[in-house]
């Protein structure tokens, strides 16, 4: 027969994330309300501008790019995720024995990552990500 | 290691089948770009083969669970292995219903493009076309859902899971040129992320209770110590999340919509592929926590005690889920069918009273999930019994929708392709296209659970593991749903049957695919198969429920079970 | 293989005529129904009437079919189950030849179905796996839902999905019971999860074993289901709407045949499955049937539409039939057995007739119809003949089993076998049950009931001043819209049929006529057939009443106090 645990015991461990999520709550609240009360309030045409620095806005924020500009951003991606990857794995890889069984799949791994690497480059290639006209 | 490996054969078969097709989707040359489709099913055939030949099996003399162990000397490496023999059918399964739903899939996309391209009014445009990531996703789909079922850890279970999703939201928004595919889509994808992160705080809340992220890990800390409250409330997070996974009650209000915004086979494929990486998360889950708790009460069942009701134990003491769990699915899978066939009785859009349908079966299949495995036998063994009712769904359902997409009607104001939608639009079918409407006819009453069809078949073993589990007034639930079910069916089995073709229905045409009516045509073939002679299916099923209830130790030799035999005797021919 | 053949046959023409022409279909099905008659006649003279409580006619080994399910294709029958499959395939040509002018829109559909529906029925009866039993139970419906909707009258979608939903429901909830009866059965066998069987013989000495509580609720499931196939009082609501909009062979069929499905299944697995649960409540049982009889009777007496009359009129004499049946004694289950036959033979022949004027005047209303003798005298003496047999004339064979039935219900009492009845020489404890001479004298009111509404419709319709239906208008009640009108002269059309009964007609009503008068003068050979399953059942009742079973559940049960001596 299997018993439950109590409630109590099983929470004890959180005391310390409570508390510090307690604390992130009052700070959060503590600074809106001190800046609430200390705070100079003075309105004007100037304090509505977006840039108080004197700088005169041009245009609206809501412009379009265009479509090409996702694509590159997947494309970057792509390659970003690969280092992320890659860097661990070329840390660790000299660790292991040489010529092992274990160092060869750890080789064959990765090859077959850059393999699909390599299918996402050629399917962003065929695809027209890198004609820019 | 290489032993770990070939329990994904199958997923890296389908992968490179995806890389594939990916890059030939995007051929300028017609020839080429049409291969896709095929190198889809061939990498579907792959897989299925691997699955049946590679998976390592729990019981063979090179147990590759046996030698290999964490460095902290808890659990094996490999599988989980809880449900282990679940694993290579629920692979061999995706593969089978997946060619078929990859058939009804045909001409899905790019129709209107290969059409002007073909009449030399537009080129070829990479960016333009979709068939490359259609059939992409659909196979990154099947992926997913293949992994979904090897899983061993619930970080691998919550990607699987999402790779099983994240392309069904876009294949939804990209299956008709309709704004209502974008809605449904929006819809879908909301919903799914709200399901997810569900999920996802509930598998945290798992590791957060026992400290481990392994499914066989979890399992062996459940059985030692007990679910505490932290990890129940993380179980029963997973299983609402999953409720939306499965379309079951409280999370089902999607299901409509979206199976109405998206063409015929992409609701076709919703309610089998997700609804399969549901239930297989579920088993993988609810089968961790055990069905050896006891606590066994309530209601009618209490009626019989000491009335030779005493139930065959496990060596852990009891023999139903922990009670809070059970009487959680209890309410969600009455729930479940209840609000799934009453709704479905409303509904004018036939592909809106399948989805309602869909929601109810979930519900039918929660029955064996809350049973488990009482014996070893098909008859007795709620995994077994799951695990049949899918491929007897997918079979059934599949074709149901196959001949909905096999159907269309003339272009609408917009240019855009109508789908047969109506009652209307099915009467007299058996009359005008005799094979499709024949195959409505057979799938219906199949779905309906008509004897001797193989729905019927399906849900015997469900019966009877809710009466074993003494789950008495869930079966009646079951079997009063079954009968309201019958009055939606009927009307989707014996409008093509009997009545006569009106006027309004002249515009209802065959769809230029020959693929879709070959799944529709394919699919009445298999229900009527194995409605005479499923047999084999069934001991295949019954094989993989086998339930290890004690999770290994050490690296010791397999099985790990509690039973003398691990396999049931009767399986055995 | 013999049983098989006279399931297979049927199906194979079904099949055979879905893809013939249009011409042909009637041909065929003719000789689809008309070859498992002249077999069954063939099994009779094989079957050994002198064991009818044995299973015979099976094929030696039970083939093995869906084997993790311990489903097993096997056939077999007693004299039950045998007289009601004769029963069927005599229904069966009759029922085509009864289709001839009647059915003129989609013939190929129709007689592909009646043949599917005829294998069904048969197959039924042959079961001796009860999953084998149960999908022709269920299979049964589709052909007849099909033959409601496409060739019943006005109200036929209603009705078809009516009886479709009413006898699914039931049968559904009767599922649950026989699988936990097979769960149980499993159990019983050392604690394990040994075999998992459905086979009939097996469950049968499982089950008894049965506390009564769980007997309790394995009856009422298997009530549920098989009640309303009968059906018994409360749950009969579908049956009049079902008859009344069928084509007449529908009627005939589900009247002859399928009604008995559910009484069939009563005696073969109600009545042996749970004895201590029937024991105790066979009072509550017999109860409705009681109102059934009084309830359908008095409903027929104000019916105006004959078709609905007698559909009522089955609810009524069903209520014999379960009547006699849970008096738990040779003489009601008997007479219960012998009342299935019977009822099919007269009440079929009573639809058959009524269909024979619905062609000729398209009406059943009996506001429209009077003094037919005059113009249709050889119809007339059909449907007085067919009458009295079903009043319950003596020499006629309602009377034998109605009899039965009552005298099975008066015996079935403690108070028998003491006091007077005790210095007449009748042994206590002979006839257990719970029943009693109140029973038989409410029920015997419902025959003088059954006299005066069908003498009252006989009285109207064939005798008196000649009426006929005037005209077609949509006005008329009882009007059948897809019948095709033939002329404005309403009074001299009849359909293009001649104003009284066709050779072929007479020759559908003789074979019936025939029984009906055998089975009344002389039912003795049927009787004998029947002692041996009769007594067999009965028996196990009297052993369990004598010797009640040790066990604390048992002891409990008040019902096998009562009845021990």
């Amino acid at each position: 027969m299997i018993e439950s645990f109590t409630l109590a015991s099983d929470l004890s461990g959180y005391l310390p994330i409570s508390l510090i999520v307690l604390m992130a709550i009052a700070f959060g609240i503590g600074n809106v309300v001190i800046s609430q009360m200390l705070g100079p309030r003075r309105a004007g045409a100037v304090k509505g501008q977006s840039y108080e620095s004197g700088m005169n806005a041009v245009g609206t924020a809501r412009k379009r790019f265009n479509v090409r500009f996702y694509l590159i951003a997947m494309v970057f991606l792509v390659f970003d995720i690969e280092i992320i990857f890659l860097y661990p794995w070329a840390t660790t890889f000299p660790n292991l024995a040489p010529q092992s069984d274990e160092s060869l799949l750890w080789l064959l791994r990765i090859l077959f990552f850059l393999f699909t690497t390599v299918v996402a480059y050629v399917y962003g290639f065929r695809k027209g990500v890198f004609k820019f006209d | 290691m290489s032993g770990r490996l070939a329990f994904l054969y199958p997923e890296i078969a389908l992968f490179v089948a995806t890389c594939v097709v990916m890059v030939l989707g995007l051929s300028r040359t017609l020839k080429a770009r049409k291969a896709s489709a095929w190198v889809a099913g061939l990498g579907l055939v792959a897989a299925g083969v691997l699955a049946m030949a590679s998976t390592p099996r729990m019981g063979q003399a090179s147990c590759p669970i046996s030698g290999f162990v964490y460095h902290d000397g808890l659990t094996p490496a490999m599988g989980q292995v809880v449900l282990a023999e679940m694993v290579p059918y629920v692979k061999v399964m995706i593969a089978g219903i997946g060619l078929l739903l990859l058939l009804t899939m045909a001409g899905t996309v790019d129709r209107e493009d290969e059409a002007r391209i073909a009449a030399g009014q537009a080129v070829f445009d990479p960016l333009r076309s979709n068939r490359a990531e259609f059939y992409a996703f659909v196979l990154f789909s099947l992926t997913g859902l293949m992994l979904t079922a090897s899983a061993d850890d619930l970080i691998w279970l919550f990607l699987a899971l999402e790779l099983t999703s994240l392309p069904t939201y876009i294949m939804v928004a990209i299956s008709t040129a309709r704004n209502r595919s974008r809605e449904a889509a929006v819809k879908y994808f909301f919903l799914g992320a709200l399901g997810a992160a569900i999920f996802l705080y509930g598998f945290a809340l798992m590791y957060g209770g026992t400290g481990h992220t392994n499914l066989n890990a979890i399992a062996q800390h459940f059985r030692e110590h007990g679910v505490s409250t932290l990890s129940m409330a993380g179980v029963l997070l997973a299983v609402f999340g999953l409720c939306f996974k499965i379309a079951a009650v409280p999370m089902h209000f999607y299901t409509p919509d979206v199976y109405e915004g998206a063409a015929p086979q992409v609701s076709g494929f919703l309610a089998f592929v997700p609804k399969t990486a549901g239930f297989v998360a579920l088993l993988l889950i609810v089968g961790a926590v055990g069905w050896e708790y006891a606590g066994h009460s309530a209601g009618v069942t209490s009626l019989f005690a000491g009335d030779g009701m005493e139930p065959v134990k496990h060596a852990a003491g009891g023999r139903q889920l922990p009670e809070l769990l059970r009487l959680t699915l209890w309410v969600i899978a009455a729930l479940t069918m209840t609000v799934g066939n009453v709704l479905a009785l409303l509904q004018s859009s036939v592909k809106r009273v399948l989805a309602y349908s869909s929601i109810a079966h979930s519900g039918y299949m929660l029955v064996g999930l809350i049973a488990g495995p009482v014996g070893s036998t098909f008859t007795t063994n709620g995994v077994s019994a799951i695990l049949f009712y899918l491929a007897a769904y997918g079979v059934m359902n599949t074709g149901a929708f196959a001949v909905l997409a096999a159907l269309e009607r003339g272009r609408d104001a917009e240019g855009h392709v109508g789908e047969a939608e109506s009652f209307d639009d099915l009467r007299g079918l058996c009359a005008s296209r005799p094979m499709l409407g024949w195959v409505l006819v057979v799938c219906s009453l199949s779905l309906l659970g008509l004897p001797p069809l193989l729905g019927f078949f399906g849900k015997l073993p469900l019966f009877s593991v809710g009466i074993a589990a003494g789950e008495i007034p869930l079966v009646i639930v079951l079997g009063l749903n079954s009968a309201i079910a019958a009055y939606y069916y009927l009307r989707l089995a014996f409008t093509p049957l009997l009545d006569a073709k009106d006027e309004g229905s002249a515009a209802i045409q065959a769809a230029p695919f020959k693929g879709r009516a070959v799944a529709a045509a394919l699919s009445a073939a298999g229900v009527l198969v194995l409605s005479l002679a499923g047999g084999w299916l069934m001991t295949k099923a019954a094989h993989a429920g086998a339930y290890y209830p004690s999770a290994p130790v050490k690296a010791e030799s397999a099985p790990i079970s509690d039973e003398p035999a691990p396999l049931p005797n009767d399986v055995h021919e | 293989m013999l049983l098989a053949a006279l399931i297979l046959i049927p199906l194979l023409f079904g099949v055979l005529i879905a893809f013939a022409p249009d011409g042909r279909a009637r041909t065929l099905a003719g000789l689809g129904t008309t070859l498992p008659l002249l077999l069954g006649a063939y099994v009779a003279t094989t079957f050994d009437w002198t064991t009818g409580e044995r299973m015979q006619l099976g094929p030696m080994e039970p083939a093995a079919w869906m084997k993790p399910l311990g489903i097993t294709l096997s056939l077999g029958v007693d004299s039950v189950a045998l007289l009601l499959v004769l029963l069927t395939l005599l229904l069966g040509p009759i029922c085509v030849a009864a289709s001839a002018t009647a059915i003129t829109t989609r013939v190929r559909t129709y007689y592909a179905w009646l043949l599917v529906l005829q294998a069904a029925m048969t197959g039924v009866f042959c079961a001796r796996d009860l999953i084998v039993f149960y999908i022709c139970f269920e299979f049964t419906l589709i052909p007849m839902f099909v033959l409601i909707s496409l060739w019943g009258s006005t109200n036929r979608k209603k009705a078809a999905i009516k009886f479709f939903l009413f006898t699914f429901t039931g049968s559904v909830i009767a599922l649950a019971g026989l699988v936990y009866v097979a769960w149980y059965a499993t159990t019983t066998s050392g604690g394990k999860f040994a075999g998992w069987t459905f086979d009939i013989g097996v469950l049968e000495s499982a089950a008894r074993t049965m506390s009564a509580k769980q007997q309790a609720f394995v009856l009422l499931a298997l009530m549920a289901g098989f009640a309303v196939k009968v059906p018994l009082f409360p749950v009969h609501t579908w049956l009049p709407l079902a008859h009344t909009e069928a084509p007449t062979a529908g009627s005939v069929i589900l009247a002859g045949v399928l009604l008995k499905l559910g009484t069939y299944a009563l005696y073969r697995f109600v009545l042996p499955f749970v004895p201590l649960a029937v024991v105790e409540y066979a009072p509550l049982i017999a109860l409705l049937s009681i109102v059934g009889i009084l309830y359908g009777g008095l409903v027929c007496w104000v019916q105006t539409d004959v078709k609905k009359l007698v559909a009522y009129s089955s609810v009524a004499h069903l209520g014999f039939c379960i009547l006699g049946m849970f008096a738990l004694n040779n003489t009601g289950l008997t007479g219960s057995i012998l009342y299935m036959i019977n009822h099919g033979l007269s009440t079929g022949a009573l639809f058959l007739l009524i269909g024979m004027v619905y062609e000729r005047h398209h009406t059943r209303s009996m506001k429209e119809l009077g003094g037919l003798a005059k113009r249709m005298p050889v119809w007339a003496t059909f449907m007085v003949f067919f009458v009295m047999a079903s009043v319950g004339l003596p020499g006629l064979n309602g009377f034998v089993s109605e009899f039965l039935c009552l005298l099975g219900a008066f015996q079935a009492s403690s108070a028998w076998g003491s006091g007077v009845w005790h210095s007449l020489g009748v042994q206590k404890g002979a006839t257990p049950g719970d029943l009693g001479p109140w029973f038989a004298a409410v029920a015997g009111t419902g025959m003088i009931v059954a006299a005066m509404y069908l003498l009252i419709m006989v009285g109207r319709v064939v005798w008196g001043k000649l009426v006929l239906p005037h005209g077609h208008g949509a006005d008329n009640h009882g009007h059948g819209h897809d019948v095709p009108a033939a002329d404005s002269h309403a009074t001299e059309s009849t359909g293009g049929l001649p104003p009284d009964l066709t050779k072929r007609e007479i020759l559908t009503l003789l074979p019936l006529a025939a029984l009906c008068l055998a089975l009344g003068l002389y039912p003795k050979p049927v009787l004998m057939a029947l002692q041996g399953p009769v007594s067999r059942t009965v028996s196990m009742y009297d052993e369990m009443l004598r010797n009640p079973r040790p066990g604390p559940a048992v002891e409990k049960s008040a019902a096998a106090e009562r009845g021990a001596p």
